[in-house]
């Protein structure tokens, strides 16, 4: 009896908080995006629970920037860009969508082949997406990658 | 033929161009949700009362568009709510409906992960609007 209690408990915990009273609306459609990603795909919840990593995605078009910061089965999102990010990624609006919209392959790394994976593989080479800490941490980004893919 | 904004005119005209449109029917191949925009009212922009646009949308097809109250278009399964002047922002191009939405301009409620997936029809859609022609009620 006891276990199913816990069990229960465990299962309705928050798996995204957010550290500002007032959540920007990217802020909340991130942290969205990532909780009801992780909460309907199975594949994805290995990643989350081992994902530690801070990492900062800054849209350039809008000016707007927000800060995830993992914590191994839970995620914080901060309005804006906050210090000691271990990556950090700068890019427009549409691109972020396409980063969400790269399909994921056999070994869980993302698909730079198809048109979207080309789109941001091109973008990346002629510097519209900037990211920086990738070469060490290249890793963490595929596993955020596949944390917030959709596909 | 320019139609007043937003009416039922409107909506008949925008079902014609997203029936027309071979990029929104590749797009939304598998997409089988509905979709209501509640526009809300603008009384000083002659917009008195808010109003709800129901698009019934299938397979990369739309099987129809009706404009009612708000209250009808926030029965569908995705819900897009903003103010007239942002949606007339959206159909005249000075306002892209992606960043609007991470700038919290349009307010989306329904499932994320499904209206990212569809990004490229939902711009697409927007496209759609932008080939309508129309009588704005703050310009006439």
């Amino acid at each position: 009896m006891a276990r199913r209690k816990l069990k229960s408990a465990e299962d309705e915990r928050p798996l995204v908080e957010y550290a500002d009273q007032e959540p920007s609306a990217f802020s909340s459609m991130l942290g969205g995006l990532i909780e009801a990603n992780v909460k309907g795909r199975e594949e994805k919840q290995g990643d989350f629970e081992n994902l530690v990593a801070r990492v900062g995605i800054f849209v350039t078009d809008i000016d707007e920037g927000v800060t995830l910061d993992f914590k191994g089965g839970k995620l914080v999102v901060h309005n804006g860009l906050k210090p000691r990010r271990t990556i950090t990624i700068r890019t427009d609006a549409e691109t972020v969508m396409n980063l969400s919209n790269l399909k994921i392959g056999p070994l869980g790394l993302p698909i730079y082949v198809d048109e979207v994976g080309r789109g941001v593989a091109l973008k990346l080479l002629r510097g519209s997406l900037k990211i920086d800490g990738l070469l060490p941490n290249l890793l963490t980004l595929n596993a955020v990658t596949r944390v917030f893919s959709v596909q | 033929m320019v139609v007043k904004a937003f009416s039922s005119e409107w909506a008949s005209e925008f079902k014609d161009e997203v029936n027309k449109s071979s990029v929104y029917e590749q797009a939304a191949k598998g997409w089988k949700w509905t979709v209501g925009l509640v526009v809300e009212a603008e009384p000083d922009k002659h917009f008195p009362d808010a109003r709800g646009i129901v698009m019934d949308l299938y397979e990369g097809k739309a099987r129809n568009v009706t404009v009612g109250t708000a209250a009808d278009a926030q029965k569908c399964d995705f819900v897009i709510t903003a103010p007239y002047t942002r949606w007339k922002e959206v159909a005249t191009k000075q306002l892209d409906a992606t960043k609007g939405m991470l700038q919290g301009k349009l307010k989306l409620k329904g499932d994320l992960p499904t209206i990212v997936r569809y990004t490229k029809a939902s711009q697409e859609m927007t496209e759609c609007t932008t080939r309508v022609p129309v009588e704005w009620p703050d310009e006439s």
